[in-house]
């Protein structure tokens, strides 16, 4: 999915670079690994790889004198982000530069035709051979609006294309199969991929049809059919509120991820499942040598995934351990050539991550980056690349991404050790319809009126669920700014039994297919201490006389219970949140991917 | 003319069709593989809609969910419906969303997308609505409408008083004032229905124009009508039943027979020996043991049919578990829903969401199981079982 923005006016009061990176932040939901844009009538182009922070770097200072332009963001599932395969992307002389949002199916053919012809490419995408068959059409004699007709005309596939030319005013545009939409307003014209792009500037919409070309200046729009005769188009006023637009009718982002999760836990599993055979198979993983260790890295809720993780190879029989990258490489760390490390990180660009990874391949430990995003640094930089496919994450508390991180991670653990069974691999199946049950059936907003203003929140659990409670947590102090920790249920008597009172609710994962008794025992030593009880339970029955609330999750395999226990804690979470009233996709003082060490 | 905004009625859960709408409502259930209201997208967007304003309510977060911000690059906008009070009162809600002439349609019905060109094509601004309407018998389980002159003279849901009623599509262009009539309307027993607008405009002497129209139009009434209505997909050709082309991103074993029409969808295995179709929908990621049999049955997503298990004429919800060795053994049965007996009707069992049936057990034709049903091992299973306990024989 890629956004794209267009713009034609600069000489109204508003600078043409101000409106395309205004534009491509609003875009940034429909993908963020690299952005760029481009500005007539000097064609000159701007892009780079990372989100928009790392585009707007690279913009000159000061106003750049331009009347017209386009941009992209981009979020690539084929082929890595890089500067070279960021759009827009231009032909030989960098007379006309295209941005593109689809799929140009016949690619391979048109770019052999076109560097057999001399056409020399800077990049692996399908939209290089826009501009150069551009090119070729204005040397044959074509002006601008021919060329550009005669180059679409060659494509196979889907396509919204945007393009400007050296020494024109104006932007030249068509779709067929993907999203454009035109926005007009007193002295400029606006085109993107969907209208909260230019919805600050204008709502008087023109949807483009499939086949039909627009040029945008600033006296206006100009659209024409495949023949290219005028079109008689029709305005509409939109009457939008930009913030919703890519929430799908939910509130926030957040809550849209964490209803997405049984489709992302599909993607995550699809084709690597041998039901039939009762085996893992994960493809790209096919040249990695079984290690002898597994040392993971990671920050935050990687971390969490991580500890869950190594606890699952350890069972099998692998030395495993976690570390936080951040704390990684201050060590002098007992590997070698059969030690793997593991760093995850779902942007790929975490830079304390990156730096472990690093620092590992160094000594001569085999790397492998298990993370959300293609081509991201730490893909690239790591031996090997596993990548989890949540699909674009926005709300800055990870949701969707850390359960598709256990559920890799779990599939990794299969892979690599070669131990799985039938069961295993079933139970992997079951997830996605767990996860579905858990928010067909929820309680959690319930729970969270009877409990928003406490002192603090503790989450408690043993093996499997100790990683979870910790990010339990997490997500409770993320987004309600509240105080909350997580613990090791055994840990309480050691030390944080004394901050519990009536006051804090205790948050207890009884998983009742293992440690259920030893766990039962940890929750009534707080509730001797009069703390409420909510027990999070695949069997209502154990916490039975225990709990004050309970929520439950469905009855799965006994590992993947915290899985699926986990999503109950994240609707906790956001529901107090929500009653808080806090800033939950945007949390204060926290970015999405951290970026600096 | 062309009208490029429609506006889609999702919100209401469809009583009729409970036990299965215990987690989703009626357009969120599945036609062949996929859900009723991405069958209307579908049909909507072939139509030339480059707009769709989705009206949900009940369970709402299932459409959402399924279908995000767009839909074959179509933008979708959501209104909520917080109170299901009729057809008429969730189309107000979405009136804000459309600006000029749009398009109304139910979420819950599939309609050809040549009916919907009709009634585009029908459509000027001289006439308030315009309606389409199909010749079709039995319209008193449904809507009428009455006819004269291309102009609409009564237009009722559920007609009993034996005129000569042509079935209404369910389909509506409709100007500003149209949205002024239903707003008019009375409500009746709590309920605001948009046919009761249209009624209002016809006795104001606004002009609401009937367009005669054919093509595949199926509505599932209750549970066991989603077989016919797949069923009728297939034969319509909406649906590819062809088994080369079911099943290419599911595993399948060499020694599995699979027969058309069948739809596999993705991530399905089957086992050695099973033999799934004719007539069988398979929703993702369902597993079919070996030597399983499935028949004329519509299994949706993420259930497990046991080894040596016999299905025939079965609907399930999702996430079900049909155990090793039962025996679906399909209909004629009948068929309990509260006080009524529907008899001979063509159904082996419908088993609810996360049925769990533990194995070598018998289902008397017609039988309803309840959502989360826990039915242990070597129990017989007639009637109606309510959703939720454990049932032992």
């Amino acid at each position: 999915m890629c956004g794209i923005i267009g713009y034609a006016g600069g000489q109204a009061d508003r600078n043409v670079v101000e409106v395309l990176s205004s534009g491509l932040s609003k875009l940034e939901y429909r993908g963020y690994d690299s952005a760029g844009i481009a500005v007539a009538p000097e064609v000159s182009v701007y892009k780079r790889k990372g989100e928009l922070e790392a585009l707007e770097e690279t913009l000159p200072d000061g106003t750049v004198d331009a009347l017209a332009g386009i941009g992209h963001t981009r979020w690539s599932t084929h082929g890595p982000p890089s500067d070279e395969n960021a759009h827009p992307h231009t032909d030989c002389e960098g007379r006309v530069a295209v941005v593109h949002n689809g799929i140009v199916e016949n690619y391979r053919e048109l770019r052999e035709e076109l560097e057999a012809a001399g056409h020399v490419f800077d990049s692996e995408t399908d939209t290089e051979v826009i501009p150069h068959l551009i090119e070729t059409a204005l040397e044959q004699g074509a002006d601008e609006d021919a060329a550009f007709r005669q180059a679409i005309e060659r494509l196979e596939g889907s396509y919204a294309v945007a393009a400007v030319f050296h020494g024109r005013e104006e932007v030249y545009a068509t779709r067929d199969q993907s999203p454009l939409v035109l926005g007009i307003d007193d002295g400029c014209a606006l085109l993107a991929s969907d209208v909260p792009a230019f919805l600050e500037y204008t709502d008087q919409v023109v949807y483009l049809e499939d086949g039909q070309f627009a040029t945008i200046r600033p006296s206006g729009i100009e659209v024409r059919d495949e023949r290219g005769a005028l079109v008689d188009v029709s305005v509409e006023t939109v009457d939008w509120d930009p913030e919703d637009a890519g929430k799908s009718g939910y509130d926030h982002y957040m809550l849209k991820e964490i209803y997405e999760q049984p489709r992302s836990i599909r993607e995550c599993l699809r084709g690597r499942l041998r039901p039939l055979e009762g085996s893992i198979a994960i493809e790209e993983l096919d040249g990695l040598a079984r290690p002898t260790d597994v040392q993971f890295v990671a920050c935050g809720t990687s971390y969490h995934a991580s500890l869950y993780a190594a606890r699952l190879f350890r069972e099998r029989g692998v030395r495993a351990t976690a570390f936080l990258a951040s704390e990684y490489d201050v060590e002098r760390l007992p590997l070698d050539d059969r030690t793997l490390v593991v760093g995850v990180t779902q942007s790929g660009e975490t830079a304390d991550t990156l730096r472990a990874l690093r620092t590992a391949s160094g000594v001569g430990a085999q790397t492998l980056a298990v993370t959300n995003v293609v081509g991201s640094s730490a893909a690239r930089e790591a031996d090997h690349a596993m990548y989890i496919r949540a699909g674009p994450e926005i709300g800055v508390a990870a949701t969707k991404t850390f359960t598709s991180q256990q559920v890799a991670l779990a599939t990794l653990s299969s892979a690599l050790t070669d131990d799985c069974s039938r069961q295993f691999v079933e139970a992997l199946r079951e997830l996605p319809d767990g996860i579905q049950s858990v928010l067909d059936t929820s309680n959690a907003r319930a729970v969270a009126e009877e409990y928003v203003g406490a002192d603090a929140y503790f989450f408690i659990g043993r093996g499997y669920e100790a990683p979870v409670a910790l990010e339990g947590a997490l997500k409770m102090k993320e987004i309600t700014y509240e105080h909350a920790e997580g613990f090791a249920a055994g840990e309480l008597k050691h030390g944080p039994l004394a901050l519990v009172s009536e006051a804090t609710p205790v948050i207890a994962l009884v998983n009742g297919r293992k440690n259920t008794d030893r766990m039962l025992g940890n929750v009534t030593e707080v509730e001797a201490r009069g703390a409420p009880i909510v027990a999070v339970t695949d069997d209502p029955d154990a916490v039975a006389g225990h709990a004050d609330h309970v929520l439950r999750v469905p009855e799965t395999h006994w590992r993947f219970y915290p899985i699926l226990a986990n999503v109950q804690l994240q609707l906790l979470a956001y529901w107090v949140a929500n009653r808080l009233g806090r800033s939950i996709d945007r949390p204060r003082n926290l970015a999405k991917s951290v970026t600096v060490e | 003319m062309s009208i490029d905004s429609a506006i889609v009625l999702a919100a209401g859960e469809g009583i009729r069709l409970r036990p299965l709408t215990q987690n989703r409502p009626k357009p969120m259930l599945p036609a062949a593989t996929k859900p009723i209201l991405e069958h209307v997208f579908d049909q909507l967007v072939d139509a030339g809609v480059s707009e769709l304003v989705v009206v949900v309510g009940y369970r709402r977060e299932r459409v959402q969910s399924y279908f995000g911000s767009t839909y074959r690059n179509v933008p979708i906008s959501y209104v909520v419906q917080e109170k299901q009070l009729g057809t008429g009162h969730a189309l107000l809600a979405a009136e804000s969303e459309v600006t000029g002439t749009c398009l109304a349609i139910n979420g819950d019905q599939i309609v050809d997308s040549r009916i919907i060109g009709d009634v585009v094509r029908a459509h000027d601004s001289s006439a308030a609505a315009t309606v389409a309407y199909l010749h079709r018998p039995n319209v008193q389980s449904y809507g009428g409408v009455l006819v004269e002159d291309g102009l609409v003279t009564d237009i009722v849901e559920n007609p009993q008083d034996g005129r000569d009623y042509r079935l209404n599509a369910g389909v509506y262009a409709l100007e500003p004032a149209a949205f002024d009539g239903v707003r008019a309307a009375d409500s009746r027993n709590g309920e605001h229905l948009l046919v009761d607008g249209l009624s209002t405009l016809v006795e104001t002497g606004e002009i609401v124009r009937g367009v005669a129209s054919e093509g595949l139009w199926t509505d599932a009434t209750y549970p066991w009508d989603l077989l016919e209505v797949s069923a009728e997909l297939f034969e319509a050709g909406f649906v590819n039943g062809d088994p080369e082309i079911g099943g290419r991103e599911a595993t399948v074993h060499d020694d599995a027979v699979v027969r058309g029409p069948v739809v596999i969808d993705r991530d399905c295995a089957i086992g050695p020996g099973a033999v799934v179709g004719p007539g069988v929908c398979l929703g993702e990621n369902v597993t079919v043991g070996a030597n399983a049999v499935v028949e004329r049955s519509v299994v949706d997503a993420d259930t497990t049919i046991g080894a040596n298990a016999t299905v025939v004429e079965c609907v399930t919800g999702t996430g079900v578990a049909i155990g090793p060795g039962s025996t679906i053994p399909g209909g004629p049965g009948d068929v309990r829903v509260g006080d009524t007996v529907y008899e001979d009707e063509a159904l082996g069992a419908l088993l609810a969401d996360r049925v769990l049936d533990r194995g070598g057990i018998d289902y008397v034709p017609g039988a309803l199981v309840g959502p989360e049903t826990d039915i242990q091992t070597g129990t017989t299973v007639r009637g109606t079982l309510a959703g939720g306990t454990e049932v032992r024989s």
